[in-house]
């Protein structure tokens, strides 16, 4: 069973087909790579799984759940992690507490526990942040807990980034572009970082342009071109498609 | 006039709680001020209830209230909200002055209640018949309410207000249901606006509508954008400054607005984080020229 379903997704903004009759899986402990031309629909796809948008149609099945026209909040206590194209941290806050808010949805609290101070709201604001400290470390962070989040480098940005979705506990984790705007020296980090959490038992979704890395890590690859899928298959299928070749890749893929 | 400024400073409390730590600009605080105002007044003065039960009943509407016209208002985000806020202020103002039979209109309503005095085990009592106990009294609520609401903005709740502030789609994508953070902030925040409205109209024994009129919503936003928002001194800070001027400078009631206006323009422009905020900012910066003149001082060596 595929741990997420869509089928027949499609996304109309006024005249404009963003996502076109669009079907795909994910199975549980896959990788799976979206690519596709600037325009394709990557990133609205992620919005619709997300359910930042409302599909126009079709059905976005995960873990056997119809998640179809759930609210964000709610497609992630499912289980969807999600991280956002524009690195998104709270810049003003420590690091810390960056993923504090994102554990946070796995604590009881409340108004009176929280102005009275309980032991029991207490024992819980300490949990969460034992939990958050062992994400950061997770992602090599754990040196920078108390630094303000806007300081950090745009790479440590990103871990950071990754481990607040990570945070949330997610069976899924969608990542979009997940290595944009940082150092090519200091790329290699990253996909280590997204190759551990695959180990840890986490599917992953990536959205990505550097064919290299999408090509090397995943286990396949969905081409998306004006909202519609042009190909899957693996890595090696993809790279010797034609349409994908002249949509995308360009002659220098083709071998 | 200090009981006025812990009475505002209040009001200023509650707005800073949804406006500068959850980041929704409401300015229908005249509303929740005067929706607690005549709950209080209605209470005491129409109903009989005394001073402690009418007080507990105010919580009550003012939270209600706060609840309700939350969950169609925060459905919009931004500027939208803001519109709404105004909307829900400018008709409870109307409301107040034009239901006479209930608020007694333009006449106001009087016959509202100091506080109950309290018996010293001693013997002898503690009225509030004078200014100064008044003072105390309502000081009291002031030091509780800001120490409410700086638990709340230093809890894990309250860092999720906090977050919402700064991106709110984040925020939801990190599972938390903000429309309903936003609701609460906003209901807690009402309960606060309440409360001073309660202590307003038991501190004037009586109340008119120009307690709910739209522009006190403003007044309050201008002390805490002084003040500093999102801070925990600013909004006690601002509302001592802003009332504190006029009366100082003995300005007449109709430039009042005008300075107001003129303030609040300097202080966006100079120095956007309040006065509190500056105070937190102003060492860092001042630090900074030093290590630029310092280095300059390298170079010429």
């Amino acid at each position: 069973m595929a741990l997420l379903e869509v089928s027949n997704l499609n996304k109309i903004f006024g005249g404009l087909t963003a996502v076109n009759a669009l079907d795909f899986h994910i199975e549980p402990g896959e990788l799976l790579s979206m690519i596709g031309p600037n325009g394709a629909g990557k990133t609205t796809l992620f919005n619709l799984l997300t359910g930042f948008y409302k599909p126009t149609s079709g059905t976005i099945t995960f873990n056997d759940i119809d998640i179809t026209g759930c609210k964000p909040y709610q497609v992630t206590r499912h289980g969807i992690g999600r991280t956002f194209q524009l690195t998104s941290i709270f810049k003003e806050s420590t690091v810390l507490e960056n993923v504090m808010i994102g554990k946070s949805l796995h604590a009881a609290v409340g108004v009176l526990g929280s102005v009275l101070r309980t032991p029991a709201t207490r024992r819980e604001e300490k949990r969460i942040r034992e939990k958050a400290r062992e994400i950061l470390s997770f992602v090599s962070l754990g040196d920078k807990e108390n630094r303000i989040a806007g300081g950090l480098t745009e790479e440590a940005q990103k871990r950071l980034s990754i481990s607040m979705a990570l945070a949330t506990e997610p069976k899924l984790l969608l990542l979009d572009e997940p290595t944009g705007g940082v150092n090519l020296e200091e790329i290699s980090g990253l996909i280590e970082l997204v190759g551990k959490i695959r180990k840890s038992g986490t599917s992953i979704c990536l959205i990505e342009h550097k064919m290299r890395m999408v090509m090397s890590i995943s286990d396949r690859i969905v081409v998306l071109n004006y909202g519609k899928k042009i190909a899957e298959g693996t890595p090696k299928e993809v790279a010797n498609n034609a349409e994908v070749i002249r949509a995308y890749l360009g002659a220098r893929y083709a071998a | 006039m200090l009981t006025l400024v812990c009475i505002w400073s209040i009001l200023c409390i509650s707005l800073n709680l949804i406006f500068g730590y959850t980041g929704q600009l409401s300015l229908a605080h005249s509303a929740l001020l005067g929706v607690g105002a005549y709950s209080f007044g209605l209470a005491t003065a129409k109903l009989g209830f005394p001073f402690w039960p009418a007080f507990i009943f105010t919580i009550v509407i003012s939270g209600l209230f706060g609840f309700l016209i939350g969950i169609p208002a925060l459905r919009l985000k931004g500027d939208y909200f803001v519109l709404v806020s105004l909307g829900f202020a400018v008709i409870i103002g109307l409301i107040v002055l034009s239901w006479v039979e209930l608020t007694g209109g333009a006449n106001g309503l009087s016959g509202i209640p100091r506080p109950t005095p309290i018996a010293f085990p001693w013997g002898g009592k503690l009225r509030f018949d004078s200014p100064l106990p008044m003072y105390y009294f309502v000081l009291l609520f002031l030091v509780l309410i800001a120490g409410i609401s700086y638990r709340l903005v230093n809890s894990l709740l309250g860092k999720t207000f906090i977050a919402i502030s700064y991106d709110e789609n984040l925020t939801e994508s990190l599972g938390v249901n903000t429309m309903s953070r936003r609701l609460l902030s906003f209901t807690v925040s009402a309960v606060f606006a309440g409360v001073a409205g309660a202590l307003y109209a038991s501190y004037n024994l009586v109340i008119s509508p120009d307690i709910a009129h739209f522009i006190r919503g403003i007044d309050v936003l201008v002390y805490l954008i002084v003040g500093g928002t999102a801070t925990t001194a600013g909004p006690i800070v601002g509302t001592l400054v802003m009332v504190a001027i006029p009366e100082v400078l003995q300005i007449v009631p109709a430039l009042k607005t005008l300075i107001n206006g003129l303030i609040l323009v300097l202080f966006i422009i100079f120095l956007p984080t309040g006065i509190v905020g500056g105070f937190n900012t102003i060492p860092s910066k001042f630090l900074g020229l030093l290590r630029r003149l310092g280095i300059e001082g390298h170079g010429i060596a």
